[in-house]
């Protein structure tokens, strides 16, 4: 079907997310205002004013009350989703680069870059009540991060461990009783742009500027398959209900400029999960793709490109019906 | 000494009286001198091996010498001239000693002269010179002096030689007897660090050689196919056989161009870095490994600066200041006729590829016109002149079949001179179809006003194809030349993004591509039967399309010679399907393993297309049983994969159920397992919203 296109961002797009039901979309971009959308229609329900930066990364939490942002203007605020006000501006000491909320929603984790002399950190704070008070407030860890920054963040379904994704394609998982690394791996040679579950949250994807997508176990670390493509990859999501990876991304932004279109590969890419074959393409962005997110019921996806459009796709009965024999 | 040594005992003795006995006997100075009765049995030469090798031998002179026999013979009064002309040959070599001319009663020299050198490696040296060409009647007969003694010493009696161990050559072509006739190719990657010959078998290719460093930059096939060739710092490698053994190594130091003559007999080697001295053409046999003969490089450069006969009989280049045709022959590397055909003004030539005649021409000097001339050799017969006017530059092509030659002329109607360059304007152009077949060899001639960009004959046919016109406004023009007619137009395209022409090896069939940066890598297949275009797509950034020999596939490549970003080669069947698609980091060279023209006669061939009906099923229940065993596999490694993910994933989603009470706990108790696993708390709404329905029509 002919995808929406959501045009209300002037910049680059950096992140897009479904909530928890999939009937509303986020968008976040380099034009400080982060945007919700009726994921069925492509309508814009509001916006969220207040950062005076990109907006690096967005989160809604699973009841769909709270939204988080974590921006350049060294800051990370919580809204109220319906209202799009301002709950609370927690101020950081450079700017905020991932930001997520726990399984629960009782907590939040952000993490800020390494920059102006100031070490790549990670805050984890509680987010039961969320008011006024809540920007100076103490959070529960601070756990400074000697190594590369983190570029990419996930939290697991028990609100007790997180696995960060770094710089140098490192991934770590953290056990939050303690605040130690139990586990590291680096199976990426690039920056791991992204990360995103499975619906049940045993296995994740990554995508890296290594020009690959790996699916990992999430208890284990453990490398289970590996997506091939040639251009850096910058998102990458697994479908709720078929074997499928949807993999996007592109020249390196800054490189786009010289060369053409063609050359920069802005496709979505469809991988089969299992058997890491390649078996379809979606054209439309004239830009890198910086963000893709399947729909929950897995009957659609979006994608967000550095050209500013969020493209929402509804798949065609063809793409329910192709089956790979094996 | 006694004394003290007797001292030495006491002390000893003290130490240790067991061996009072032992010593006893050593009591006394040892008597060194020999018995009366002695023979010595060591060899003076075991003494001093080293001294007697230098020791001077009577031979030794001797070895230095040499015979020189055809030697013209003079009288007394211009011996003084024939020994400088001989020292001058000779004394290149090393520094003549002495010399003897012998003559007879009336001081007449015999024919015959010795001359001795400093060494016998000069002598050894000096013996290359065999069949020196001094003149027309004479021709120098060199011999070491010692020959004469080894072969007067040849016993009257024959004696069968041993027989020698037998050594097994690999068979050369091996691969030509694939039943399948599947064809080969060679893939360079890096800076040659990586070679790989691969079979192009179907349904997937597989490889029959990987070797890490084969060559240094890149590597060529011979023309027949035989041979692969590596380049080295020290040298050329030729491989050949099933395993790729080596075959011959042809050392030339920095070599950079090489250049086979038609039938694998010879190799052409050229360095044109260095020092002078090392800057230089050699000429190989192929089969036996032997230098052959050294050139200096000298006229233009253009390479192959050799440009061989079809058969390997001769060989020419343009001499310097462009004055004349120097055609060598084979085996004598000696110059045909002994000299060069002079031809004043000369800027190209090329060899027919069937017959031994040279095309060449000549560009306009004052009032001489600039003319293309056909040239039979050995017999130098011209067998056509053309003269032709306002000519600024020529090309010629020969069609593979040798059936037609025609020469693109590049014509101008004005002329200017300034500062010693010369500027044309108002340029055309002009085919010139030379009907080689035909009595008196008639010459047809199409105008195109338009600029050319490409030309091509079809290898086997009669029709040529060419790119004209400026940029957007490219076309594609395909002629036909018919006996006792000037040529035809059969089809023109229109506006076609391409550059350059590639025909199928066996004609018909043409791609028409669109290579390098501003050729956008543009792809057309078709068919010039009916002018039907097969497919039109693309490889973007293509800088190579490659034929393979039998006309069945098309390779075209990217290569990191050219463009950094996405190499890699794509394999096409000769209708544009794509059936490949390798991309490779740092991809360089992809070649196609040439094959040697068949041995099938003409009613065979004739007979096996009329046939073909017949052999179709065959060859198509074979390719289905490949692709069936290949699908097959695939299914099965699918179905592995499969189970394995599966136990694994089984494994975690029991885990995840075992923590679902976990999970209801951190959410008030509501399950969000599913996305409708929690109706109590959903809020139905109905959303209505146009839509359109569009029928499009995709034709």
């Amino acid at each position: 079907m002919k995808p929406i296109i959501l045009q209300g961002h002037e910049r680059a797009i950096t992140q897009i997310k479904y909530n928890r039901e999939g009937d509303l979309l986020f968008s976040s971009s380099k034009d400080n205002k982060p945007n919700v959308w009726f994921s069925l229609n492509g309508e814009r329900l509001g916006t969220f004013n207040g950062h005076q930066g990109a907006v690096w990364c967005i989160d809604v939490d699973w009841t769909s009350t709270r939204f988080m942002s974590g921006a350049g203007d060294n800051s990370c605020k919580i809204w109220d989703c319906e209202t799009g006000k301002e709950l609370c501006t927690i101020s950081s000491a450079s700017s905020v680069r991932t930001c997520l909320f726990s399984y629960s929603a009782n907590m939040a984790v952000y993490t800020t870059d390494k920059a102006m002399k100031q070490p790549c950190e990670m805050f984890i704070i509680d987010t039961r009540i969320v008011d006024d008070s809540s920007s100076g407030q103490q959070p529960i860890f601070r756990i400074p991060i000697s190594g590369p920054r983190i570029s990419s963040i996930l939290w697991d379904s028990l609100d007790e461990g997180i696995i960060t994704g770094h710089e140098n394609g490192e991934l770590i998982a953290w056990d939050l009783k303690s605040g130690k690394q139990i586990n590291r791996v680096k199976d990426h040679d690039g920056l791991v742009n992204d990360m995103q579950w499975n619906k049940n949250r045993t296995m994740f994807v990554t995508a890296s500027k290594d020009h690959t997508a790996k699916l990992f176990d999430a208890k284990d670390l453990l490398l289970l398959k590996t997506y091939k493509t040639e251009r850096p990859v910058n998102s990458a999501s697994i479908s709720p209900i078929m074997d499928h990876v949807v993999v996007g991304g592109g020249q390196d932004a800054m490189d786009v400029t010289t060369t053409s279109a063609r050359v920069g590969k802005f496709d979505s890419r469809f991988f089969h999960m299992v058997f890491e074959e390649e078996f379809g393409r979606v054209k439309g962005h004239f830009g890198p793709i910086n963000s893709v997110a399947f729909h929950p019921d897995g009957k659609s996806y979006s994608s967000g490109g550095e050209d500013g459009f969020v493209r929402v796709h509804t798949f065609d009965s063809s793409y329910f019906e192709y089956n790979f024999d094996y | 000494m006694a004394k003290k040594k007797a001292d030495e005992k006491s002390n000893s003795n003290d130490d240790d009286s067991k061996n009072e006995n032992d010593y006893s006997s050593n009591d006394e100075e040892p008597n060194f001198s020999d018995s009366d009765d002695y023979v010595d049995d060591i060899s003076d030469e075991e003494l001093l091996g080293d001294i007697l090798k230098t020791k001077p031998k009577e031979t030794d002179g001797v070895e230095s010498v040499i015979v020189v026999d055809g030697v013209p013979q003079v009288g007394p009064n211009r011996i003084e001239k024939l020994k400088s002309v001989i020292n001058k040959i000779f004394a290149k070599i090393g520094t003549i000693v002495s010399e003897y001319y012998p003559v007879n009663q009336d001081g007449h020299t015999k024919g015959f002269i010795f001359i001795e050198y400093q060494t016998p490696a000069h002598a050894a040296e000096a013996v290359k010179l065999n069949n020196f060409k001094l003149d027309k009647q004479h021709t120098f007969q060199v011999n070491l002096f010692t020959d004469f003694n080894k072969y007067d010493k040849i016993p009257d009696k024959w004696e069968p030689p041993e027989p020698q161990p037998y050594e097994g050559q690999n068979d050369l072509h091996y691969y030509l007897l694939d039943s399948d006739a599947f064809d080969q190719f060679a893939v360079v990657s890096g800076l040659g660090q990586f070679v790989q010959i691969w079979q192009h078998s179907q349904p997937d290719p597989t490889v029959v050689e990987d070797r890490h460093s084969w060559t240094q930059s890149y590597i060529k096939w011979s023309p027949l196919g035989t041979f692969l060739a590596t380049f080295h710092k020290l040298g050329i490698a030729l491989w050949a056989g099933p395993k790729f053994a080596q075959y011959r190594k042809f050392a030339h130091a920095n070599v950079q161009f090489i250049d086979f003559s038609p039938c694998e007999k010879y190799l052409v080697t050229y360095s044109p870095q260095g020092d002078p001295d090392h800057q230089k053409i050699m000429i190989w046999d192929i089969r036996t490994g032997l230098e052959k003969r050294t050139f200096q490089p000298e006229g233009p450069t253009a390479w192959p600066i050799f440009r061989w006969s079809q058969d390997d009989k001769y060989f020419a280049r343009i001499g310097s200041n462009n004055d004349a045709l120097q055609v060598y022959e084979t085996p004598s590397f000696g110059l045909l006729d002994k000299k060069s055909i002079k031809i004043s003004g000369i800027k190209d030539f090329n060899w027919s590829p069937t017959d031994n005649v040279i095309a060449y021409w000549v560009a306009e000097d004052k009032d001489v016109p600039a003319s293309v001339t056909l040239l039979e050799l050995p017999n130098r017969n011209e067998v056509r002149k053309k003269n032709l006017f306002n000519v600024a530059d020529c090309k010629i092509h020969w069609q593979k079949s040798g059936d037609f030659l025609c020469v693109k002329v590049d014509r101008y109607s004005k002329v200017r001179k300034e500062k010693n360059e010369t500027k044309y304007s108002g340029m055309y152009c002009n085919f010139e179809i030379f009907h080689m077949r035909e009595k008196q060899i008639p010459v047809d001639s199409v105008e195109c006003k338009e600029p050319i960009q490409a030309f091509a004959w079809e290898p086997i046919g009669s029709k040529f194809a060419m790119i004209h016109g400026e940029s957007p406004n490219i076309n594609v023009s395909f002629y036909e030349v018919r006996v006792g007619q000037a040529p035809i137009i059969l089809k023109k395209f229109d506006k076609k993004a391409c550059n350059h022409l590639f025909w199928a090896p066996s004609g018909q069939f043409i791609v028409l591509a669109g290579l390098g940066s501003n050729g956008g890598g543009s792809l057309e297949f078709v068919d010039t039967h009916e002018f039907l275009i097969m497919n039109t797509t693309d490889h973007f950034q293509m800088s190579d399309v490659e034929w393979d020999p039998s006309g069945r596939y098309v390779m075209t490549g990217v290569s990191f010679w050219k463009t950094k970003v996405d190499t890699g080669y794509w394999i096409w069947s000769f209708q544009g399907k794509i059936l490949k698609r390798i991309n490779m980091e740092k991809f360089a060279q992809f070649l196609w393993r040439p094959r040697p023209s068949t041995l099938l006669t003409d009613e065979k061939q004739k007979e096996i297309k009329k046939n073909l009906k017949k052999y179709y099923p065959q060859f198509e229940s074979k390719d289905r049983m490949r692709q069936s065993k290949a699908s097959k596999e695939l299914i099965e490694k699918r179905a592995a994969l499969m189970e394995k993910f599966a136990v694994y994933r089984d494994s975690r989603i029991q885990e995840y159920m075992d923590s679902k009470a976990r999970r209801l706990q951190l959410r008030n108790n509501v399950d969000t397992d599913e996305l409708d696993a929690d109706s109590d708390n959903v809020e139905e709404e109905i959303v209505e919203f146009f839509v359109k329905e569009e029928i499009t029509v995709v034709d």
